[in-house]
């Protein structure tokens, strides 16, 4: 029978809870208006930044006031899952300004990137506040699909057609992989929720390889051993914003809801998953030793950063799952991730419009002197990478590591911190690149500018320096 | 009697499965599609769930296999069995590896079954009533509203996608 009272209208909280979601939906809504007629073009920027700019705002709204589970239990507006909302939305906003005017060939097609881009940042909110494996289903679905036609957006190059598809393959298979072992799950306890899954006895074999298939598939969508082949290739091949994108937005919407649904692997996995987070650290680093194209180079550093976030996963497995701590490091560590990956990306992305040689490492040598702007953000950016001090990815590191010990899996934060004393070694080569090597002889330096390029890289500089310097903003503000 | 069925119906659908993957002309592609969303719902139906049969056939059997039909007619693959060729072959090399991960999650889903007893928690639990269609309508519009509503967002998501894949550029035509 149906009950009117499950049909009810929808209730204020409801909506305040959801607005950041209605927000981004009205911008899809409107940025496909603006394209019935030629004069309505311009518009269409517009909405995309006003409809993040008024997500950014509802979800700091709900950052103070959390409106609690809405729609019947399947969505959380947290403070957590607001705050993770308000990154996706920068990571676009980055992403998609340093895409202005990149796409050459392509021209013709932006509408469609932009709002593809819209619906894979709605698809993120979801993930991020779905309290079940059907609402996160529908969300990582929303995420990828946008993502595996912008991956492939420059269909004249074969490598971005070849990235697009290698990506569609493997997150097909991901999605079929996380539905199997949600099936499981739910024939096991009989709940999709994860209230009820909190509440259901998650021991039984049944649930653990449900829980096993969930986990690596979230271990494919944030590219973490043994899932993270295909990160190289993707994320050279696709077209540079939509690797600022992928690298920084994806990235945080499959751990936010990864720290979501951790507890319901067994606390005795946490060494297996301290184990695979080392590795990851490991094949990143070394990875990336031995690259020349910065776009690869960054890419194997992304992995990196994937497996120091998934130490995380294996603190708060370990220690107490309900416990805000490893949550609130991770929370940090992607806060400031968002601004430097988002920044050292889009600057590759800014130079590539100026010809695609400067993807190449040995084409920067010089460059200090020529563009000491962008070089210095860069510098400051590949610093915040490697985890120097005073900038944001020192302390994001710092609280991932303290709460790895805390934990008491001392042995992964001792290689953790080695490790990314060995990352340092390629975040320096460019640094030193950038401003020790000779100019090469009778080579044309990058010349782009762009206003709208300057003005977001000084606010990625800016949020880096900020974060690094003054981190009790954030804590208050964000983390309480 | 029932359990035998499901198991006749299960291995067309997985007969079928493999058809669609294996297969080289593409007609024969789709019609193995065709097998295995009609073994789905039979077995839809011998859970109980009549209107999510009647709607894998009318939906996926009626409207998007006629879809695929007229895609493959249109674009007159029928007859380019080539280049699907290659296809079959490049996949053949990793044949073993797909039988690997294949046999893996089904042992491995075997052994948890075995282990686990019959998996029972979700029969006795029974919250989801989807076998009438006022059940499935309260689930839709009243516990998964929000997914429902958002996943017409993905659908127009899912178009735009292949809109911006498919679309021919002005001198690209001839590629």
């Amino acid at each position: 029978m149906i009950h009117p009272a499950n049909l009810e209208a929808l209730t204020s909280t409801d909506l305040r809870g959801t607005a950041p979601m209605i927000c981004v939906t009205a911008g899809i809504v409107l940025a496909l208006l603006a394209e019935i007629a030629p004069a309505l073009r311009p518009a269409r920027g517009l909405a995309f930044v006003g409809s993040l700019l008024a997500a950014i705002a509802f979800e700091l709204r709900l950052v103070a006031d959390p409106a609690g589970e809405v729609f019947h239990g399947a969505f959380a507006a947290s403070s957590r899952s607001a705050t993770w909302g308000v990154l996706f939305c920068c990571a676009a906003l980055i992403a998609w300004t340093y895409g202005r005017r990149y796409y050459k060939e392509e021209a013709g097609h932006v509408a469609e990137h932009d709002l593809l881009m819209l619906c894979s940042t709605l698809g993120m909110m979801l993930m991020a506040g779905s309290r079940d494996l059907i609402t996160f289903f529908v969300g990582l679905e929303l995420l990828s699909v946008p993502l595996y036609s912008l991956a492939a957006f420059r269909r004249v190059r074969a490598t971005s057609v070849e990235a697009g598809l290698r990506y569609f393959v493997l997150g097909a298979f991901a999605a079929g992989l996380f539905l199997y072992g949600s099936a499981l799950v739910y024939a096991a306890t009989g709940t999709v929720s994860l209230a009820g899954l909190h509440d259901a006895s998650l021991g039984s074999p049944l649930a653990l390889v449900g829980a096993a298939l969930i986990a690596a598939s979230l271990f494919f969508k944030v590219s973490v051993f043994p899932f993270h082949f295909w990160v190289p290739d993707v994320y050279q091949g696709s077209p540079t914003p939509v690797t600022t994108f992928m690298a920084t937005g994806t990235k945080a919407a499959g751990f936010a809801f990864l720290l979501e649904v951790a507890f319901v692997m067994p606390p005795s996995s946490a060494g297996l998953i301290a184990a695979i987070a080392v590795v990851t650290m490991a094949l990143g680093n070394l990875g990336a030793l031995v690259q020349s194209d910065l776009k690869r180079l960054f890419a194997y550093s992304a992995v990196a950063h994937a497996g120091t976030l998934l130490l995380v996963v294996a603190a708060s497995l370990a220690g107490d799952p309900r416990a805000a701590g490893p949550v609130d490091a991770a929370l940090y560590y992607m806060a400031a991730y968002v601004f430097t990956a988002g920044g050292a990306f889009g600057l590759v992305a800014l130079l590539e419009a100026d010809g695609e040689r400067f993807t190449k490492l040995e084409s920067l040598r010089g460059l200090g002197r020529r563009r000491p702007g962008i070089s210095a953000a860069l510098s400051l950016f590949m610093l915040s990478l490697g985890g120097f001090p005073a900038t944001g990815g020192f302390l994001g590191k710092y609280f991932v590591f303290s709460s790895t010990l805390r934990a008491d899996l001392v042995w992964a934060s001792v290689i953790g911190v080695l490790l990314s004393v060995v990352a340092l070694g390629y975040y320096l080569r460019v640094i030193l690149t950038l401003w020790m090597l000779p100019e090469p002889e009778g080579e044309r330096a990058p010349e782009v500018r762009r206003l709208s390029a300057t003005l977001v890289t000084g606010v990625c500089a800016a949020m880096v320096l900020w974060l690094g310097l003054f981190p009790g903003w954030f804590l208050e503000r964000f983390l309480n | 009697m029932a359990n035998l069925l499901f198991y006749l119906v299960s291995l067309g659908a997985v007969v079928g499965a493999l058809g669609v993957v294996a297969a080289r002309n593409p007609v024969v592609s789709v019609l193995s599609l065709l097998g295995t969303f009609f073994c789905l719902a039979t077995i839809y139906l011998l859970a109980g769930f009549e209107f999510l049969a009647a709607a894998q056939i009318l939906v996926y059997a009626g409207a998007i296999m006629v879809l695929f039909l007229f895609v493959i007619m249109l674009l007159n693959l029928g007859g380019q069995e080539r280049p699907l060729m290659d296809h079959t072959l490049a996949m053949s090399r990793r044949l073993p590896l797909v039988v690997l991960v294949g046999v893996a999650l089904a042992a491995v889903s075997f052994f948890a079954v075995a282990r686990s007893g019959e998996a029972q928690a979700a029969a006795e639990a029974a919250p989801l009533q989807v076998d009438t269609l006022g059940g499935l309508a309260q689930m839709v519009f009243g516990t998964y509203l929000l997914p429902f509503e958002l996943s017409s967002v993905l659908l127009l998501a899912a178009a735009i996608a292949v809109l911006v894949l498919a679309k021919r550029e002005r001198g690209e035509a001839g590629r």
